[in-house]
């Protein structure tokens, strides 16, 4: 479990994390907020729809990519807690972004590139 | 297209950890009107993170090479340059423009000068399941520590170098109960290094400073295992803990975090979309801006200051900011060129100082082989696309021999990262399986914009201008 050390000051800030109410120094980054709380999940990964979680928490990873505010893909490490921010484990992956586009269909070989090109008649990669 | 004028500042310095700060001090000093962009909330880099407004009741447990930290920020916020905290740059244009993200919307401002100081980020660690929730880097837990004073209890450390010891020995200090440090230096590095010992002994109390970091470690009961390799995280959709070999036994220990560091490198993105020369360093094994002794890039305008220039520390880099403010103010004509070459010898002779202490430190922790260019086909590299070493393989196969094509093919280095977690590892790939050089065989070409980007932010644009004058530009 994560939790905070002794605080200077104790202002607290109230947000929502997935739908829970919770109080959180002031300061602290949204990130935090969601470690504190147990909710370790930040995003789903963009292929295998697996959960994800902030790596370096710097701003570096884009590990921490969440919804803020109704805003989608907010660095949490980088931003700090509101009072009544709402908070989100974001969801968006190439499936929900891109449905017509399967996992599988975004590795494609060199042949399929061409196979493409030549479709219409007018190129000739081979040549 | 914006050019250079009476509304352009003198210098814009992005970054405010120690170069940036110095750098910033000094150009403010000789009457440079001066800009300092950060995406962070405040002045100090990930090294001095909130240490003039630590959350923490007792910082001076994080020791004393943070506290000194905030000398440096006072003298910085008390220096008269604009700031932007919080803003997020994404563009550097040639000629001088600079686009960030600033609350929501976009800003923009021309200098004659940049000085580039963004600092350094954790090489990537690619070992099996390090992607996985659990799984963070050492200095995350020292940010999570120093910004919010939030730390982990049980968890297992893993790899090498002084800010791994550093983190473990704050905990410590704090009460926070480390399950295990898995020390990777090999026990032959010890003897590598050696030669390299006395010319750093100029930097005495550092190194006995490292020396009782570990002292302090051992004394706490902390277990330590040294000279692990084949490290593998372990769980299924999350980390339940590590496995290792140390002494020739498989180890195997339960944690549901662990924290993993082997070193910094430079953070890149901005030197390699601006389009600088680059070159392959074999000391500290990363990339790195071409640069001159005054920190001047292969572009006339730009220059590169601190850990983004080449790993050289908190200390070289508050040093390397005076130097390289001190060839801009010159350039800009605000000092002679015997003023730059007087005030800046202090500076220089301790940087040099620095660097002799480097060169140990850099051998004695360099990452190990095995632990830089995942050999198992599972390792995921490329963590925003989900590539494997496996799937990278087969894209080589394909026919992909550069960092580029091998993108082009998998997504690699494609995602919302931009390959600042798989650049590295990527190359070396590619240099292993041609029996090439990593010098030969490249890098990604990265470009703008540097982040991910709103529509609303692409379309609000509002240029700066010194003396915080501003005018709405329409778009």
């Amino acid at each position: 479990m994560f939790r905070y050390l002794a605080q200077q000051t104790t202002p607290e800030v109230r947000l929502q994390i997935n739908d829970i109410w919770v109080s959180v120094p002031a300061g602290c980054s949204v990130w935090s907020a969601m470690a504190s709380q147990g909710e370790l999940t930040t995003r789903l990964s963009s292929v295998s729809e697996q959960a994800r979680s902030a790596y370096c928490a710097m701003g570096v990873c884009f590990e921490c990519l969440v919804e803020i505010d109704g805003i989608p893909n907010r660095q949490a490490c980088l931003v700090e807690v509101a009072e009544g921010m709402t908070v989100k484990s974001q969801t968006i992956t190439q499936e929900s972004a891109m449905p017509y586009l399967t996992p599988s269909e975004t590795m494609i070989t060199a042949e399929q590139v061409v196979q493409f090109f030549e479709q219409d008649g007018e190129h000739d990669l081979r040549g | 297209m914006t050019c250079v004028d009476n509304n352009s500042f003198d210098i814009a310095v992005i970054g405010a950890g120690p170069a940036g700060m110095s750098a910033a001090i000094t150009a403010a000093k000789k009457g440079a009107r001066v800009i300092v962009l950060d995406d962070k909330v405040r002045a100090g880099g990930q090294i001095y993170r909130n240490v003039a407004a630590s959350p923490l009741v007792d910082k001076a447990k994080l020791g004393p090479d943070y506290v000194k930290g905030e000398q440096l920020v006072k003298r910085f916020n008390a220096c008269g340059c604009e700031t932007r905290f919080g803003a997020s740059v994404w563009h550097i244009g040639d000629n001088g423009e600079i686009l960030f993200s600033y609350q929501g919307a976009t800003q923009s401002l021309t200098a004659r000068e940049i000085i580039v100081c963004c600092g350094a980020m954790e090489r990537p660690f690619p070992v099996p399941g390090w992607h996985m929730p659990g799984v963070m880097t050492a200095g995350s837990a020292q940010v999570m520590l120093k910004n919010d004073g939030l730390v982990k209890e049980d968890a297992v450390f893993v790899g090498s170098g002084p800010l791994l010891y550093l983190i473990v020995a704050q905990y410590i200090r704090f009460g926070v109960k480390v399950k295990a440090l898995v020390d990777t230096t090999p026990r032959a590095a010890y003897l590598e290094a050696l030669p390299l010992l006395p010319a750093a002994l100029s930097q005495f109390g550092v190194l006995k400073k490292g020396l009782l970091l570990l002292n302090e470690i051992r004394q706490a009961g902390v277990p330590v295992f040294s000279s692990a390799t084949q490290v593998q995280v372990r769980g299924e959709k999350r980390a339940q803990g590590v496995s290792f070999v140390a002494k020739g036994k498989t180890h195997k220990l339960e944690s549901e975090h662990v924290f993993l560091h082997q070193g910094v490198i430079p953070n890149l993105n901005i030197t390699r979309a601006i389009g600088l020369q680059h070159h392959y360093s074999e000391q500290q094994l990363n990339w790195q801006p071409m640069l001159d002794q005054w920190g001047a890039s292969s572009v006339s305008n730009i220059a590169v200051a601190g850990d983004c220039s080449a790993i050289i520390g908190a200390d070289a880099a508050e040093e390397m900011g005076q130097v390289v403010a001190l060839d801009r103010l010159n350039r800009l004509g605000l000092i002679t060129a015997q003023q730059r070459d007087e005030e800046a010898q202090k500076p220089l002779a301790k940087v040099k100082s620095y660097n002799q202490l480097r060169r140990f430190i850099d051998r004695l922790y360099l990452p190990i082989e095995q632990h830089r260019v995942p050999q198992n086909a599972e390792t995921m590299v490329c963590r925003c696309e989900e590539q494997t070493q496996g799937q990278l393989r087969a894209g080589y196969e394909q026919g992909a021999c550069t960092p580029d094509e091998l993108k082009g093919l998998t997504r690699c280095g494609m995602g919302p990262c931009q390959g600042r977690q798989c650049g590295h590892t990527v190359t070396e790939l590619l240099a292993q399986w041609q029996e090439k050089s990593v010098s030969d065989v490249g890098y990604y070409r990265l470009r703008s914009p540097l982040r991910l980007l709103s529509l609303p932010e692409l379309s609000q644009f509002q240029r700066i201008s010194p003396a915080a004058k501003s005018e709405e530009v329409t778009k």
